[in-house]
């Protein structure tokens, strides 16, 4: 039975992805889709559910289809790759029923991006089960490309136009880059399987050209800083379901083929550790800095992408140390961190992406400088906002928490049990994710009170938040809350995953490495502290209201409220230069102030100083091949035919 | 048994009981060092007691979170004085790991202080909140220059067990652990919002970053936030003077002793700090705190390669 669940549930969205063209007329096509689409993910996610709670029993792969084990095999990073997937999913196409009521009017667009968002939650699911390079790639890109149709639903606006190709043609340049890598493997191991290829240090120059490919390719899709470029060129432009799931899981697959490449790696070698460390925390604090200069909400938020994916790779480079020395704990605590980080981030990054889009649709601004005072409009949905934006900070108790806890202990771990420069190294790696975490605290203190607390900057008549929204909220928040207070429920499965996918890795119990319970008690102490205060303040004082304390000052205004810039603009004078952040100020000077007016804006480094002159280089040079574009067709076929003898002669020539 | 008991009840003392009494002892000797006679010791208990039984007002733009903030941020805050060992007795709350959710738990404390000062939507609070955010950004990485490498170089990651690792009989850790004391000192100066940061007793908005975030606070919230700052001058002042822990090995009691007299000389080294300096400008505070967490560096080198 077990066998089929995920073949019905593919087909499931196949079904889906027709009928959002069939259907008739669009509104019950969306109502159709949703509802088969939540089936199907969630007939997929019972099949990742049991089978990774089936995984310490198993010796051997199982089949992801019937009767097909070499080309689909769910190990067990698959299967908490789709755990991941459909935990996000079904949240994600519960709230896009209501975003999509807002373009109802568009019925073509509507429909379309129905059927690639079916398609793209088809091709993710399956990408990760995929063991065959040519597969891997069709899937690949089938994925890139229905996030890319899925992101013209508002194709007449420029912006989408431009967003949209900086995404369309990174992902290709990646794809482009991983073509070459499986060539490469292709070519050294005769095989297309994944599980033929094993790499080691002797293999010579293939080794680091193969790591060195996988790395940039996958580490583009999942946005490491300096290939981070398109996501906040994407996300901004993306219908909220979509920039949710970009944000919460398509950037994870680049994760997923950076622990595939390592996998296919072994001996992994010191540097590779180190490496990936040093490039992590670069990514995790830059990331961040660069969130703070942010007025556009999902601009902000992608930039907070590039963080946690720092965050991530911190785990993934600590766990590659602890293969490399072999310290299980180390291999635990890494993996084991970045894995859970990957499934929290997963989380509470999509429930900030939909609560943004909510806030879009009411506020019809992404500008977080002209909102402020919804709370007075909706309390539960700022709560509910306020709780991912907690656990996106790394505060306890919530699941943002447990995570970075775990890398935390992985560097503690790593400095005691490797000794040498090590100490010194994993100090500074700490005291940068605690830069890091400072640093989130000050920007998610900036949004929610920008763009909730106060009074209103600009007239909100009214802020309606529907039912599926609240219900997709509340399913992540209250995922949010789970894994900060019983983290062990997940740890369990992590535990096993880690000892499947790593072989000679005893199964470690996560017990071992810190008294989780005394974390619950904490949590607890905490949470009854607080309920005993609030009925104490309930039953024992008499409450009033009265105006604000404007300190002798009495005509305030909602213009005169800090802004998110003034707010940030603490830290970020100090940084400046390195933010490109450019002030263009008008200050009044006379006693009867002139008109006056403030302008900020923050450039990307890697975008200004690192791609932007290789593309107008590129753009410059490609005019000498001018004489190349002919109208006639002849000289087309022309090229093609010395292409083809080109390559034909290298296909002989080469060495076999 | 009698014994166990006093053990178990010691950080309801300290935390709860005596902290304000710090505070009023601090008061106490900077009025007597510019000349003043200054308010009694029992002061801070007679604010609290005042407080508690105040009407509270609040802000007609304020919405849930003004009334949370204030308990969020005492019941985090007094979680984590809980984590701290007092006289080098086991805490309440200790176990692998809890450095990190020691910092962290005050990481919540501040985060709700912050969204409760902005909830009024006054630009007073907001630059308070402002500032308050920024240089916690920076004090941050002194936290873990001092008490993380300490865990770093010892092997422990639980503060007890961090604190008791310290010797003071090799002269390399004896450098290490002052230059780390200073540098604790100022996280102190920075996080209690005391001079050179900030004046607890000025009167001007503009100037101020603690006192501002809680202007329009009255009543049972200003209560809860003042006795949560009391509280936090004790947790720092405990952080502070765990670090010279030369005879607890040998005696507990004796271990004991020495650490409330070296609570009450560091009330005196406050008070003498906040007499005989004035307060920085706010754009040289980051300056200052970035020269704190350098010579946490530094330390922390030399220690590496002198050992």
């Amino acid at each position: 039975m077990i066998q089929y669940l995920f073949l019905i549930g593919c087909i499931l969205l196949l079904i889906g992805a027709i009928a959002a063209l069939l259907i008739r007329p669009v509104k019950q096509a969306l109502f159709f889709v949703v509802v088969i689409n939540v089936l199907a993910l969630v007939v997929n996610l019972i099949f990742a559910l049991m089978r990774l709670i089936a995984l310490p029993a198993v010796t051997d792969l199982f089949p992801v289809f019937p009767d097909n084990a070499s080309l689909f095999r769910a190990d067990g990073l698959a299967l908490f790759f789709l755990l991941v997937i459909t935990a996000v999913a079904v949240p994600t196409i519960i709230s896009a029923y209501t975003y999509l009521q807002h373009y109802l009017h568009k019925e073509a667009s509507v429909r379309s991006f129905l059927t690639s968002f079916s398609l793209l939650l088809l091709s993710t699911q399956v990408v990760v089960f995929v063991n065959h390079s040519i597969l891997f790639l069709v899937f690949w890109e089938l994925m890139t490309l229905t996030a890319y149709l899925g992101m013209l639903l508002e194709k007449e606006k420029e912006e989408v136009q431009k967003g949209s190709f900086v995404y369309f043609a990174t992902m290709h340049m990646a794809t482009f880059i991983l073509y070459i890598f499986f060539f490469l493997l292709h070519d050294h191991f005769g095989s297309w399987l994944f599980s033929d290829y094993h790499l080691s240090l002797t293999t010579g120059t293939i080794f680091y050209l193969v790591c060195g490919f996988g790395f940039l390719g996958f580490g583009i899709k999942a946005g490491f800083m300096p290939m981070h470029f398109w996501l906040p060129w994407a996300h901004p432009i993306a219908p909220a379901p979509l920039s949710a799931f970009l944000s919460g899981v398509i950037i994870k697959t680049g994760i997923y083929g950076i622990f595939r490449v390592i996998e296919f790696c072994s001996p992994l070698p010191v540097w590779m550790g180190i490496a990936i460390l040093v490039l992590s925390v670069f990514s995790a604090i830059f990331g961040v800095w660069y969130a703070l200069a942010q007025h556009d909400i999902k601009k902000l938020l992608a930039y907070h992408s590039i963080e946690n994916i720092g965050i991530i790779g911190i785990g993934i480079g600590l766990g590659v140390l602890g293969v490399t020395y072999s310290v299980q704990s180390l291999v635990w605590l890494g993996f084991g961190g970045a894995l859970f980080h990957i499934f929290n981030h997963a989380i509470f990054k999509t429930l900030l992406f939909l609560g943004s889009g909510v806030i879009c649709n009411n506020c019809h601004t992404r500008d977080i400088e002209k909102m402020g005072g919804i709370v007075h409009h909706a309390s539960w949905f700022v709560a509910l906002f306020l709780i991912g934006s907690i656990a996106i900070s790394g505060i306890p108790p919530l699941n943002g928490f447990m995570s970075e806890f775990l890398i935390y202990k992985g560097f503690f771990n790593a400095s005691a049990s490797l000794g040498n420069y090590f100490p010194l190294l994993m100090l500074l790696l700490a005291v940068g994710l605690a830069f890091v975490g400072g640093l989130a605290l000050v920007c998610f203190t900036k949004i929610n009170s920008i763009m909730f607390l106060g009074t209103e900057r600009s007239k909100l008549q009214s802020f309606i938040v529907s039912r599926s929204e609240y219900t997709a909220l509340g399913i992540l928040a209250s995922l949010c809350i789970l894994f900060g207070i019983y983290p062990q429920s997940l740890l369990g499965i992590i535990s096993s995953v880690i000892t499947f996918n790593h072989a000679g890795i005893i199964l470690q119990p996560y017990k071992m490495f810190t008294h989780w319970e005394f974390l619950t008690v904490i949590f607890a102490c905490v949470l009854l502290t607080i309920v005993c205060m609030i009925l104490w303040k309930k039953f024992n004082t008499q409450q009033r209201i009265s105006q604000a304390w404007g300190c002798g000052y009495t005509p305030l205004t909602p213009r005169m409220q800090y802004t998110a810039s003034s707010y940030a603009d603490e830290i970020n004078s100090i940084s400046s230069h390195m933010l490109h952040l450019e002030k263009d100020v008008t200050a009044p000077k006379t006693l009867f102030p002139q008109q006056s007016h403030f302008i900020s804006h923050s450039d990307d480094f890697s975008e200004k100083k690192f791609i932007a002159p290789i593309y107008r280089y590129i753009i410059n040079k490609i005019d000498t091949f001018e004489l190349l574009s002919r109208t006639d067709i002849r000289f087309y076929i022309t090229f093609m035919l010395i292409m083809a003898i080109i390559y034909g002669g290298i296909a002989i020539v080469w060495p076999h | 048994m009698a014994a166990l008991i006093f053990q178990e009840l010691l950080p309801f003392l300290f935390i709860l009981g005596i902290s304000p009494l710090l505070v009023g002892l601090i008061n106490k000797q900077k009025a007597l060092l510019s000349g003043r006679r200054g308010a009694p010791i029992r002061q801070p208990y007679y604010d609290l007691f005042r407080l508690s039984r105040k009407e509270t007002i609040y802000a007609s733009t304020a919405s849930f979170i003004s009334r949370l903030a204030p308990v969020v941020s005492f019941s985090a805050i007094l979680v984590a004085g809980f984590m701290l060992p007092i006289g080098y007795m086991r805490p309440l709350l200790s176990f692998s790991g809890d450095i990190i959710v020691f910092a962290y738990l005050l990481g919540l404390a501040r985060f709700f202080q912050i969204l409760g000062a902005m909830d009024i939507g006054s630009s007073f609070e907001g630059m308070g909140a402002a500032r308050e955010a920024a240089f916690a950004v920076f004090a941050e990485p002194i936290y873990f220059f001092t008490i993380g490498s300490l865990a770093f170089v010892s092997g422990y990651t639980s503060l007890y067990e961090v604190y008791l690792s310290i010797h003071l009989d090799n002269p390399s850790s004896l450098v290490f652990i002052i230059v780390s004391s200073i540098s604790a000192f100022f996280l102190m100066v920075t996080e209690c919002s005391r001079m050179p940061i900030d004046d607890p007793s000025t009167h001007l908005e503009l100037t101020m970053i603690h006192e501002v975030m809680i202007l329009d606070n009255s009543g049972i919230d200003l209560f809860l936030y003042q006795y949560s700052s009391y509280i936090k001058i004790m947790i720092y002042g405990i952080f502070e003077v765990l670090f010279f822990n030369p005879f607890s090995l040998q005696n507990q009691w004796l271990g004991f002793f020495l650490f409330v007299m070296l609570l009450l000389l560091l009330t005196t080294v406050v008070a003498w700090v906040e007499t005989m300096t004035a307060r920085l400008k706010i754009k040289s505070i980051p300056q200052y705190l970035l020269f704190a967490t350098a010579i946490g560096i530094l330390n922390l080198l030399i220690y590496t390669f002198v050992r």
